[in-house]
């Protein structure tokens, strides 16, 4: 019986580093062309050689007319994805918080409030929100405004609240602790692997946003390197191995922060089924 | 008493509010007023600059009906739909079964590392699929030398389609799987014995505990795939441009083209409420369809 298990175990574990192969080579060949000397590109999956000859080309800041173009890019992505996944954060942490915790006059009214955006197609504000924002083109502002609050950040604060017994909240209250104080110092500590969830997952979907971007912050100054990898592509069609390195760059700084925090999201990811 | 109470309601009123400013306002500014303004929108036409603009009722509308393309991105909208959600729904099913039968040790592990492809943007997964196929990549002159296929993948409207409908499954089964996975750890142990000892194992046990017991999650999970069958913008953008023949094309890509390259607002606003509708028809039939499903099997 303990042989035949471990036969079998044997044999899931390799299906599942076939599946594994099949499932990273995407990533492993984006990795490997990046470092491929410029003329073996997409020759072969792992060139004879590798070299930083595409890096050098996007970091070094040697271009002609916009140099810099790609570090700008890169920055500007930080720029615009930091500051939404903060406030994403601590609007749902208040809103969670309020929603679920405080009898407040209007908290039904709020919760079927966010009911409805949540199962609302965004499509049809694209148009007017771009009308509205126009002036605020090519600036920061008018980047981060729009996409900074989510209902689904803040459906994940609810549903944890609500998993949380009011108990602790009252007693806090009859402790003689403020709202401000039963926030950061029960609320807060109490949400971490939410938080981490959250920031983490509107960090990376405003990184990788395409279409607002493009839309708002058209001057090449102001692209994100998502949207800089976009116009460039067809120009750059000849020179693959600056492209697929400023794929990796887009796409590794975003895996290395998930796997560093890989061990919330068992604890997330259980009660985001509630 | 009646003091306190009244005492702890304004206090709670007033936090309650408070705390809930940051999302009024943004709802008012950047869903209520667009909305409005949207509807308003379907009903004119006007290029967004000039400062003419003619009220032409229902016209953006039926003009839909003798547009190309607002056709196709309708159609597409099913033809997208229907393989991405079922091959999405079969290999997260895979996939989630597959690591909860794994030893508890590297559960966790595989999990984040199925999960990775989720991570990655929609524009560096074009650029990869965009060179691997080109004409003169190793992948392609291996195909014509060794197999004599010579393949167009991008001119050939077939394989263009299932391109775009690999990348998606490729990207969001992990993600679904992991989901599927939470629900299936989450059956009760006493049930899982129960089976056990009636000798319910392999295929049965899948059919008959297994599935019912995580069918609220598998809705949720064909919910989400039908929802994001309909947000397809980034790859038809990058690597068909909609085409050829307006085989891969989106109502995304169509509302933006027509928006904002043929600046025709009324016209992509008119575009927008009849996706919106379609994706609202959907999701209602899908979920009503997995109730009954649910009423049915469900435990």
């Amino acid at each position: 019986m303990k042989t035949r298990s471990k036969a079998k175990t044997a044999i899931l574990i390799v299906i599942t580093v076939i599946l594994l192969i099949f499932s990273l080579f995407p990533l492993f060949y984006m990795i490997f062309q990046s470092f491929a000397p410029w003329d073996q590109v997409d020759k072969a999956v792992v060139s004879s050689r590798l070299t930083l000859r595409s890096y050098r080309y996007l970091l070094g800041g040697s271009g002609t007319d916009n140099a810099w173009m790609w570090v700008r890019s890169l920055l500007n992505s930080l720029i615009v994805s930091l500051p939404t996944a903060v406030i994403s954060v601590l609007v749902g942490l208040g809103v969670g918080y309020s929603v679920t915790k405080l009898k407040f006059l209007g908290r039904k009214f709020i919760y079927q409030s966010l009911l409805f955006q949540m199962f609302f197609p965004v499509v049809i504000l694209l148009v007017p929100r771009y009308m509205m924002i126009k002036p605020l083109a090519n600036h920061y502002s008018g980047m981060i405004l729009p996409l900074c609050i989510s209902t689904w950040a803040i459906f994940m604060y609810i549903n944890y609240f609500v998993t949380l017994p009011n108990e602790i909240f009252e007693a806090a209250k009859i402790d003689g602790l403020g709202e401000l104080g039963i926030i950061t110092r029960i609320a807060v500590p109490m949400t971490k692997s939410v938080t981490v969830i959250v920031f983490l997952s509107m960090f990376m979907t405003r990184w990788n946003e395409l279409m607002w971007d493009m839309l708002v912050a058209p001057d090449i100054k102001m692209q994100t390197l998502n949207v800089l990898i976009s116009t460039q592509f067809r120009s750059m069609g000849n020179f693959p191995g600056p492209m697929y390195a400023a794929s990796v760059l887009l796409t590794l700084p975003i895996i290395v922060m998930f796997l560093c925090a890989s061990k919330y999201f068992k604890e997330g990811i259980s009660f985001m089924l509630k | 008493m009646a003091e306190k109470i009244s005492q702890k309601s304004r206090r709670d009123n007033a936090a309650g509010w408070l705390l809930n400013i940051p999302y009024l306002a943004y709802t008012l500014v950047f869903f209520l007023i667009p909305l409005v303004w949207a509807i308003w929108l379907s009903t004119m036409d006007w290029n967004m600059m000039s400062p003419d603009k003619t009220f032409v009722g229902f016209k953006n509308f039926t003009d839909l009906l003798h547009n190309s393309k607002a056709i196709a991105a309708f159609v597409n909208g099913f033809r997208y739909l229907i393989p991405i959600v079922i091959l999405c729904f079969i290999f997260g099913l895979l996939l989630a079964l597959l690591i909860s039968a794994l030893p508890e040790k590297i559960k966790g592990i595989v999990a984040v590392l199925f999960f990775i492809p989720y991570l990655t943007s929609g524009v560096a997964t074009s650029v990869v699929i965009r060179f691997f196929f080109s004409y003169n990549s190793a992948f392609n002159i291996f195909l014509r030398n060794r197999l004599h296929w010579d393949i167009a993948w991008f001119q050939n409207p077939t394989t263009a389609f299932w391109i775009i409908v690999g990348i998606i499954v490729w990207k969001m089964s992990g993600y679904y799987a992991l989901f599927l996975l939470a629900a299936i750890e989450g059956i009760s142990p006493d049930v899982s014995e129960a089976a056990a000892l009636d000798g319910s194992v392999g295929f049965h046990r899948l059919i008959h505990i297994t599935l019912p017991m995580i069918l609220p999650t598998l809705t949720t999970v064909i919910v989400l795939a039908a929802g994001l069958a309909f947000g397809i913008y980034t790859e038809p953008y990058l690597l068909t441009g909609g085409g050829p023949n307006n085989a891969t094309t989106t109502w995304l890509l169509e509302i933006y083209n027509t928006s904002f390259t043929s600046f025709k607002s009324g016209s992509g606003a008119a575009m927008a409420i009849i996706n919106a509708l379609q994706i609202f028809v959907i999701i209602q039939l899908i979920t009503w369809l997995m109730n009954k499903l649910n009423k049915k099997y469900g435990v």
